[in-house]
């Protein structure tokens, strides 16, 4: 630096003196009056230095301030890179979009986000802050405007907002957005800075959360959550409470958060069930118990009561749920079953004794009737008239015996509900009826129709299903028309998880308008037929459905009958 | 031929019955009877103190009704079944009763001293099955 000042000076002297000797020269060469020429020279000689001297001193000072404002220079200049530096990593390491709005210009700029956060190709991004605006959601634009302005406008110490940002794909992005502003040394302001972020997962979490929040707050059911750990002998302390349990309860939140839900005992409550329940939370087991609680104003109602163990990543326990139900309703309504089925079950056992003791009653002098007139029988009679009389009480004798006997039959069959069942060949079910029956069938010759195949096996009651056969069987062989041959056909199919058995005859029928509603009673007739006794049909419908199917009938006078019966195969 | 069959029963037209039938059957030399079981209980009694003679006939074959006051068919047996009467107990039991209650007819099952269970009035017919049955 020195030397350059001592160069400057130098050239100074140099040039000057050179420009002194050249005036020299040419002023001694054209004047002749040279006297005071060589003073007129040493004259400049010495202004020169003396200039020279001065000149060097003001140079060398300026330099030396030059030094200090090149150093400070250097300095801010390094702390602006460093400064520069700084801002990319930060810009590169934030997931944050950032933006550099100068306000009078109406330009704004953004950083690498933008494209990488909302998708949108660099040159897709608009340089005013229009663009921006125009891509905030509508619903939010104008609240985020109006405070965005009054921040511009010094209004407010603070902005951030968060609104909805659409991305290049239409979707849209919540974000959270925060800024500050630059100002002129007028305090206007010029520019504004603001980092975006994307907290769309954030408010998506806080959406499901609200709604799964909603499942408690909206439930008809109390739901409270209590502490992990209480002390002896009681359940923990309640923490939270739902609306709808300050609706059971009548407690507020407020006059049951920190008690423990002992305090809902009362002298109906079952302690039983509550030492369950203090078990389970020793053993930190879910536990379910019904007891009777009591509300604020010490009203009782069953509850339904719940607790269940929360526990936290290292396998403690963190809090209990407990999810109540008022189940008084559904509590009166089962006792007033129980009651009723009790009541009904007693009922039914005493018609039952009664049945076989009524008929006991009645067999007992019966079968000494019957037994009595079995030893007249080998008595030799004189008197017509009494042996009139005796065959008349013998017939009467064996009508009500049959009578009682039918009676007997039908009290059984109602009385045994869940009778043995097996694989039934329906076949030769088939075949035992129709050896019962060979006598009448080698009479009247039927044409007989079966097919059995698609059902060959049938899971029923076997003596049920020959009875129901033979009956049935035996009707249209009684009921048979005169006019034309007798046909029967017996077909039995599986539908799903049902056998489905037809049997038709082309007989007289039964005149199902008059007579649909008693055709299965008991002692119906629907012909004056000798030996019809109106028994057979309902003892038919009976044993269906004591087997648990059901039957049904379609009939035309003189066309003939089908009935069809299903049973679970 | 049997020598003495036992009938119980609380109704005496019913015991007249079995009487007349039985002996016309021929099946046995003689037809004692009793009311209820308490008192066939009391006659197993006398027969067993009073008459210690080896050869004093006892019923060999008791038709037993259910029903009965004092003390029915089932209470009976379960006495009669009992060591106390070890020496009487060989005898075949017939239930003849006019019950239809199924669980009679299934309690039946449970004793083997019970060989048959025949449904009222007693009939010849009856008597024959059963001689066939007792193997005379």
């Amino acid at each position: 630096m020195k030397s350059k000042t001592l160069q400057i000076t130098l050239v100074y002297i140099l040039v000057s003196l050179f420009m002194a000797i050249l005036c020299h020269k040419i002023l001694t060469t054209y004047f002749s009056d040279v006297k005071y020429f060589y003073l007129f020279f040493l004259k400049d000689i010495f202004f020169i230095l003396t200039t020279a001297l001065f000149f060097k001193y003001i140079v060398s000072k300026n330099e030396k301030r030059n030094v200090t404002v090149f150093k400070k220079l250097k300095k801010t200049n390094e702390e602006i890179k460093e400064s520069n530096e700084k801002y990319d990593i930060v810009a590169k390491a934030t997931s944050d979009t950032i933006w550099d709005w100068k306000i009078q210009e109406d330009s704004i700029n953004w950083n690498k986000g933008i494209e990488g956060i909302f998708g949108y190709n660099p040159e897709e991004v608009g340089k005013t802050s229009k663009w921006w605006f125009d891509k905030i959601h509508p619903e939010d634009s104008i609240r985020m405007s109006i405070k965005l302005y009054s921040f511009i406008e010094q209004k407010t110490e603070k902005w951030q907002d968060q609104y909805r940002f659409r991305c290049a794909d239409g979707s849209y992005k919540y974000v959270l957005d925060r800024g500050f502003l630059l100002k002129d040394e007028n305090g206007r302001a010029t520019r504004m800075i603001g980092a975006i972020q994307d907290i769309t997962k954030q408010k998506e979490e806080e959406q499901r959360l609200k709604l799964l929040e909603t499942v408690i707050t909206q439930s008809k059911d109390s739901i409270l959550i209590t502490e992990a750990n209480s002390q002896a002998r009681k359940i923990p302390k309640i923490v939270y409470v739902n609306p709808a349990f300050s609706q059971m309860s009548g407690y507020l939140s407020n006059e049951i958060v920190g008690k423990s839900p002992n305090i809902f005992k009362g002298p109906k409550s079952d302690s039983e069930e509550l030492k369950k329940l203090l078990r389970a939370i020793k053993n930190e087991e879910e536990c379910l118990i019904e007891t009777i609680s009591y509300t604020k104003q010490k009203e009782e109602y069953w509850v339904r009561f719940s607790m269940i163990p929360i526990f936290n990543n290292e396998g403690s326990i963190s809090h209990w749920i407990s999810i109540q139900r008022d189940i008084t309703e559904e509590k009166k309504l089962e006792t007033e079953k129980e009651h009723l089925i009790r009541e009904l079950t007693q009922n039914n056992k005493d018609l039952k004794q009664f049945s076989y003791i009524t008929s006991h009653n009645l067999r007992a002098p019966l079968s000494n009737l019957i037994g009595l007139l079995n030893l007249i029988e080998d008595i030799p009679i004189e008197n017509p008239e009494l042996e009139e009389i005796l065959a008349g009480f013998t017939k009467s004798t064996h009508l009500l015996n049959e009578t009682i006997n039918d009676l007997v039959k039908v009290i059984i069959i109602k009385d045994n509900p869940s009778m043995q069942k097996e694989e039934v060949s329906l076949k030769e079910v088939f075949e035992n009826v129709f050896s019962q029956l060979s006598f009448q069938i080698e009479l009247h010759k039927p044409i007989i129709k079966l097919k059995f195949d698609r059902v060959p096996l049938l899971n029923t009651n076997k003596a049920y299903i020959e009875s129901i056969l033979l009956n049935l069987l035996t009707n249209s062989i009684k009921y048979k028309s005169e006019n034309r041959k007798l046909k029967i056909s017996i077909i039995a199919e599986q539908i799903d998880n049902k056998a489905i058995l037809t049997f038709k005859d082309n007989g007289i029928g039964i005149d199902l308008e008059r007579n649909r509603d008693k055709v299965f009673g008991l002692y119906q007739r629907f012909h004056n037929y000798p030996d019809s006794k109106g028994l057979g049909l309902y003892l038919v419908k009976s044993q269906v459905e004591t087997m648990g199917g059901t039957i049904s009938i379609e009939s035309e006078v003189n066309k003939g009958t089908t009935f069809t019966i299903t049973f679970k195969n | 031929m049997l020598e003495q069959i036992l009938c119980i029963d609380d109704d005496p037209i019913t015991l007249m019955l079995c009487k007349k039938v039985i002996s016309k059957s021929q099946i046995c030399h003689e037809i004692i009877t009793a009311q209820n079981g308490e008192e066939a209980l009391h006659q197993f009694n006398t027969l067993k103190y009073t008459n210690k003679n080896k050869d004093s006939k006892k019923p060999e074959l008791i038709f037993l009704d259910l029903n009965m006051p004092v003390m029915g068919g089932w209470e009976f047996l379960d006495h009669f079944t009992s060591s106390d009467y070890a020496e009487f107990n060989t005898a075949n039991v017939i239930v003849l009763s006019s019950t239809i209650d199924p669980e009679d007819l299934a309690k039946a099952k449970k004793y083997p001293i019970i060989i048959d269970f025949l449904s009222k009035p007693i009939t010849l017919p009856m008597l024959e099955y059963l001689k066939k049955k007792i193997d005379l």
